[in-house]
């Protein structure tokens, strides 16, 4: 063991920790409320000092742990991504106390959600493939639980899907990482692109590469590998839910840059791939936002969406070669923004879901009705993801536009083609503006409509969250704002840190975000977006009811669901019929075969037909001596005899030949 | 004394254990515990300590012909598979100690028991394939009334399918060794003993009889088409199940392909050729088999067999690579199922100890009052899946690269086949445990009432097996070196 210590310990701390807070909770609740909240600050503490003081790269190394090591290094991305996921644990940790004062398995939960901050630490802090592979795999385990936690049939369902999403995507993973080990003989992140060069003509490496995309892509929810996640966040507490699409995706995400900006750097065909799906993601959990009537999983396919635009990013990195400046700053404070975001509006909806247990918009209209904390924090998230210039994420979003814009100005400077990608471009605008029109529907449906239904629902209430939870929502929403307003001094920082881990290049010169240049892309998005919003959503996705009130409908439908279309019966009806097929005839093939030796060679019982066969003494005498002879061979200890005697021959003639 | 007689000491003590506790009659149920505990321990500890100073040489112990003898020797894999036996034999049988209390006529199982640790360290402590003929044959007969115990309809069923079985694999054995022994590839020498030339036999000749030798010994590996006898074998007490038929004799004929593989014909007599391919193709099909009828079966021990039948091909399949790379990964395969495999088998009978349930649909909710025996069934899953940072994983690593530096079309199969097995595994496993810890509908407190977690003869066993796998996979450097001083053929 060699290096810096403290990478280990900012690992390992959590895990131990959740073991202490399991034995604690089983006598204490209060103490164990306390412990899991001191944990989840002292992480998060800790990465702020390394955060603040962070100068170069630092590693531990654990040889020979789990056959190939365990390396743990820590540069500006991964420092980055170490606070941001600390602090979002420590956030949801001050909200999950009021959140679960009414469940049941706090104990349970609370074990599994400090083992996946530990495994996810270890994922972003991962030096080396193998390393990230191991945590991996355990953050997929431990944050099953979280998916089941409240063991409903629905729950169970979708906990079943994530789980074997997360297996399948583990398995081909693992065979990438088995092919790209025994190609270039090293996982170690820092030498991937040296040792790279090996392969750099072998179409081996695409394989190589599209395994890892499908294994961390799974995890981050990438098209078609999405299905788990608009199923499994709405069924998770909500603190869960906001870690699983927070950051949870982005560690599947921190994989793909990895391969992306190692194995595959630079590559052209990679790009388009990346960029392909990405397109697809982002399009689909746009639109399937849009006709959602069901508050957290909106927010769980914006998620998909959003994880789409950074796929985009990743896509273009890969396209625009050496430099990549704007997509790669694009990408990474897309992700930190979307992190961010989703901290606040998954809380948020966690305060619906403990107060009414209804996640449904025509349940819960209104229910933001008279708490402007909740008003305003909400405000300042969906305004940050819907791209408004002032809001978080109004920066990324530009870069990851100007990126695609570069890249066309760059194609057709050279004379090529760039419809392909002008078309891109559109689709990201139009998917911009999904984004607007399905947050636009959540804020207006939950802040500004009336439930006429259930008026109580939006009542002025007083002590609607406790202090802890208005300061982890406020305080994320803080966050939010502070990097939305002031992007020079916050996001820049940000991105010039993180740039060097995705060798991006330093920008030419400094981006003006709110020039007009800029600006106009958001424009076209708002547009889409409040005409998408007035034409689809209102007029077309609601409906008056019998009591004349406008509801929304279930417009989406139900059949067209790509896991209960094409997964699961593949999975669950023809692959086990083939798999049973085959496992049949296996069996058989040596029953068949005993059951003729049963017939033959160990003398069966036959009984001699009588009336037939009774003038014929010879025949008689013949059946009697068999049947006398078959009451003993039947036995077993003479079988033993027999091969004893057999055996002893043997061995005598072995024995005599030799002499 | 010579060092090498203690060889005799470590087969014999066992035996003559049973045979002295077969005529003796105890007060006390405790008196026979720790007679029998105390023998055990002994022959583990001896065990041990000759591992650790092992004895050059072979002890012949009878000269039948110039080249046939009866002889012992305790060289690298000797040394592995009596480690590995002499470390779970102790535990095991403190397992039994309560278990037995339910099962009766504890006397005639306890005899059987310890004289099949002797026979087992026979088996691994043979010189030659002679020897381990004997010691093959002779755990067939030691191990059948532990089979049989419960002497109902259906375990006697089970024995007579077990002996059939094994009776023919030895048939095929010994003609194999009819081959062999003229043709001077009787004695174990790694790299093989048989000459390349042999006289008078062609090698195609030569190449059956070694399928001859597979398939026999594959009988108590259970590999294609000779796995049938497994799970109807898995009615017998669980302990029985547990070490004999997920460790001991399992390995015993993972072990004796080893040898025959490895030692007498050699890998590079083998590689490249026909046969191989054959043997090959039937590790395969047994993994994926085994691994599908895990699927099907509902019944927790079978399920289990299944899985067995399944992670002893993953073993051949190293073997059958023919490489010292192979053999690593299988002789790793072999040491770390054997602990996995016992721990699941081990919680299968916690779980059927003290509450008599035998399917998976019965057992849901359970996890929550047997909270260290579903603990440790997870863990122990998520190894035999091949999760890190568990042992099971390190040897599947090893496994497939071994595979992937060979290259060939069945090899790569092999690696895809090891990854679906591990995705049915999972599908196996987890059918098991997410019930437990997360019933549909919340927990039925009422009827869960009397369900706990067993004593401490029950648990001290699984808790060590817990470290063991949890310990091998963060740190299984110096086994790793050791295997491969011995793969590369130095000790």
């Amino acid at each position: 063991m060699i290096g810096n210590y403290s990478l280990l310990f900012l690992v390992f701390f959590p895990m131990f920790g959740a073991i202490l807070c399991y034995v604690v909770g089983k006598k204490n609740k209060e103490i164990r409320d306390l412990l899991v909240l001191g944990i989840t600050v002292i992480e998060f503490l800790i990465f702020l000092l390394l955060f603040v003081s962070y100068r170069t790269m630092v590693s531990f190394e654990w040889r020979g742990f789990c056959y190939a090591g365990l390396y743990l290094s820590m540069d500006g991305f991964q420092v980055l991504y170490g606070l941001i996921a600390s602090f979002m644990w420590m956030m949801t940790a001050f909200s999950a106390k009021s959140y679960f004062s009414h469940s049941r398995n706090r104990n349970r939960f609370y074990f599994f959600y400090l083992l996946t901050l530990g495994a996810t630490i270890g994922v972003f802090l991962s030096g080396d493939l193998f390393t990230t592979f191991i945590f991996f795999e355990i953050m997929s385990f431990a944050s099953y639980p979280w998916v089941a936690n409240s063991e409903k049939e629905d729950a169970m369902r979708a906990a079943e899907t994530y789980l074997f999403v997360a297996v399948i995507g583990g398995l081909v993973l693992l065979l990438g990482l088995f092919l790209l080990y025994d190609r270039i003989g090293t996982l170690r992140t820092d030498q991937i692109i040296a040792q790279s060069e090996r392969i750099a003509k072998d179409p081996i490496r695409y394989v190589i590469g599209g395994c890892m995309l499908f294994g961390f892509g799974a995890k981050a929810g990438m098209f078609p590998l999405h299905i788990w996640l608009p199923k499994a966040h709405p069924v998770a507490p909500s603190p869960a839910s906001a870690l699983l699409s927070g950051i949870l995706t982005k560690s599947g995400i921190f994989g793909i840059l990895v391969v992306s900006s190692r194995l595959l750097l630079y590559d052209e065909l990679w790009g388009n791939i990346v960029l392909f799906l990405g397109v697809i993601t982002m399009f689909l959990g746009a639109l399937l936002g849009v006709f959602s009537n069901d508050l957290k999983r909106t927010l769980a396919l914006s998620s998909m969406s959003q994880i789409g635009f950074i796929l985009l990013g990743i896509g273009m990195q890969s396209l625009l070669g050496t430099h990549n400046a704007l997509a790669v700053r694009g990408t990474i404070l897309h992700m930190v923004n979307h992190s961010l975001i989703k901290l606040t509006l998954f809380m948020i909806s966690g305060i619906v879901v403990a107060k009414l247990h209804k996640l449904n918009l025509n349940d819960i209209r209104g229910f933001g009705r008279g708490k402007p904390v909740l008003l305003v924090s909400f405000l300042i998230g969906a305004v940050s993801l819907m791209g408004i210039p002032l809001g978080g994420a109004y920066v990324s979003k530009t870069l990851l536009h100007e990126s695609i814009v570069e890249y066309i100005v760059e194609l057709e400077e050279h004379g090529h083609s760039a419809v392909y990608y002008q078309s891109i471009e559109w689709i990201f605008l139009v998917a911009g503006g999904l984004t607007i029109a399905y947050m636009l529907k959540l804020f207006i449906a939950i802040f500004i409509e009336k439930n006429i239904q259930d008026p109580k629902v939006g009542q002025r209430e007083k002590h609607y969250m406790d202090k802890k939870t208005t300061f982890a929502i406020g305080g994320s929403a803080l966050v939010i704002l502070v990097l939305g307003l002031f992007p020079y001094v916050t996001q820049d920082k940000i991105a010039t840190m993180g740039q060097g881990f995705l060798f991006g290049t330093p920008p030419a010169h400094a981006v003006h975000y709110f020039a007009f240049v800029n600006v106009k892309g958001a424009l076209i998005s708002i547009t889409i977006g409040v005409l998408t919003y007035l034409i689809v959503v209102r007029g077309l996705l609601m409906r008056k009811n019998e009591n004349g009130e406008k509801v929304y409908i279930q417009a989406w439908p139900e059949w067209l669901d790509l896991e209960n279309l094409v997964y699961r019966p593949l999975l669950l009806g023809v692959l086990p019929y083939i798999g049973g097929l085959f496992a049949r005839i296996v069996s058989a093939s040596t029953d068949v075969i005993l059951h003729r030796l049963d017939e033959t060679l160990f003398l069966p019982m036959k009984k001699p037909m009588d009336g037939q066969n009774k003038r014929n003494r010879f025949k008689e005498a013949y059946y009697s001596f068999i049947n006398q002879f078959e009451a003993v061979g039947s036995r077993l200890s003479f079988n033993l005899l027999m091969f004893s005697i057999g055996f002893a021959i043997t061995i005598c003639f072995l024995v005599f030949d030799r002499l | 004394m010579h060092s090498l007689n203690w060889l005799l000491i470590i087969i014999f003590l066992p035996l003559v254990g049973g045979l002295v506790l077969s005529v003796l009659r105890f007060k006390r149920r405790l008196y026979r515990e720790v007679f029998v505990e105390g023998v055990v321990i002994a022959t583990s500890i001896l065990t041990y300590v000759l591992l650790y100073r092992p004895p050059l040489g072979s002890l012949v112990l009878l000269q039948i012909t110039d080249t046939i003898q009866f002889a012992l020797k305790m060289d690298g894999l000797a040394r592995v598979f009596a480690g590995l036996i002499a470390g779970l034999w102790p535990f095991a049988t403190l397992f039994a100690f309560q278990y037995m209390t339910h099962e009766g006529k504890e006397n005639t199982f306890f005899v059987f028991y310890t004289m099949t640790f002797g026979v087992t360290l026979g088996v691994a402590c043979s010189a030659n394939a002679f020897t381990l003929y004997l010691f093959y044959e002779l755990l067939t007969l030691v191990t059948l009334p532990l089979v049989m115990h419960a002497m109902d309809a259906a375990s006697i069923k089970a024995g007579m399918t077990y002996i059939k079985y094994s009776i023919g694999g030895a048939a095929f054995g010994f003609v194999a060794l009819v081959f062999l022994l003229p043709n001077g590839g009787n004695e174990f020498i790694y790299g093989g003993s048989l000459p390349f030339k042999t006289l008078g036999v062609s090698k195609d000749m030569m190449l059956l009889a070694y399928i001859f030798a597979f398939f026999g010994f594959g009988v108590k590996a259970a590999v294609f088409p000779f796995q049938g006898w497994l799970p109807k074998a898995s009615v017998a007490p669980t302990p029985v199940t547990a070490l004999l038929h997920a460790v001991a004799v399992v390995k015993s004929g993972v072990f004796a392909v080893m040898r025959i593989t490895y030692y007498c014909f050699g890998a590079e007599y083998l590689r490249g050729t026909w046969a191989q391919s054959v043997v090959m193709i039937a590790a395969l099909v047994t993994i994926l088999f085994g691994s599908i009828q895990g699927v099907r079966e509902q019944h927790i021990k079978r399920r289990l067999a299944y899985s067995t039948i399944s992670n002893l091909s993953y073993i051949l399949f190293g073997v059958t690579l023919m490489t010292p790379a192979g053999l690593l990964g299988g002789i790793l395969h072999m040491v770390f199922h054997g602990v996995i495999k016992i721990t699941l088998f081990f919680c299968a009978g916690a779980i059927m100890f003290q509450t008599h349930k035998e399917y998976v649909s019965e057992i849901t909710g359970f996890g929550k009052k047997m909270p260290l025996v579903f603990g440790i069934f997870t863990i122990a899953s998520l190894s035999i899946m091949g999760v890190p940072p568990f042992n099971g994983f390190v040897s599947k690593w090893y496994l497939a690269t071994a595979a992937m530096k060979i290259g060939t079309p069945l090899a790569l199969i092999g690696i895809l086949f090891l990854l679906i097995s591990g995705l049915l595994a999972a599908i196996y496993l987890f059918n098991i445990i997410m019930p437990a810890f997360f019933p549909i509908g919340g927990f039925d407190n009422e009827g869960l009432k009397k369900v706990h977690d067993p004593n401490w003869y029950m648990l001290v066993p699984l808790l060590v097996f817990t470290i063991a796998m949890i310990g091998f996979g963060i740190k299984s450097g110096p086994l790793v070196e050791f295997v491969e001083k011995i793969v590369n053929g130095v000790i």
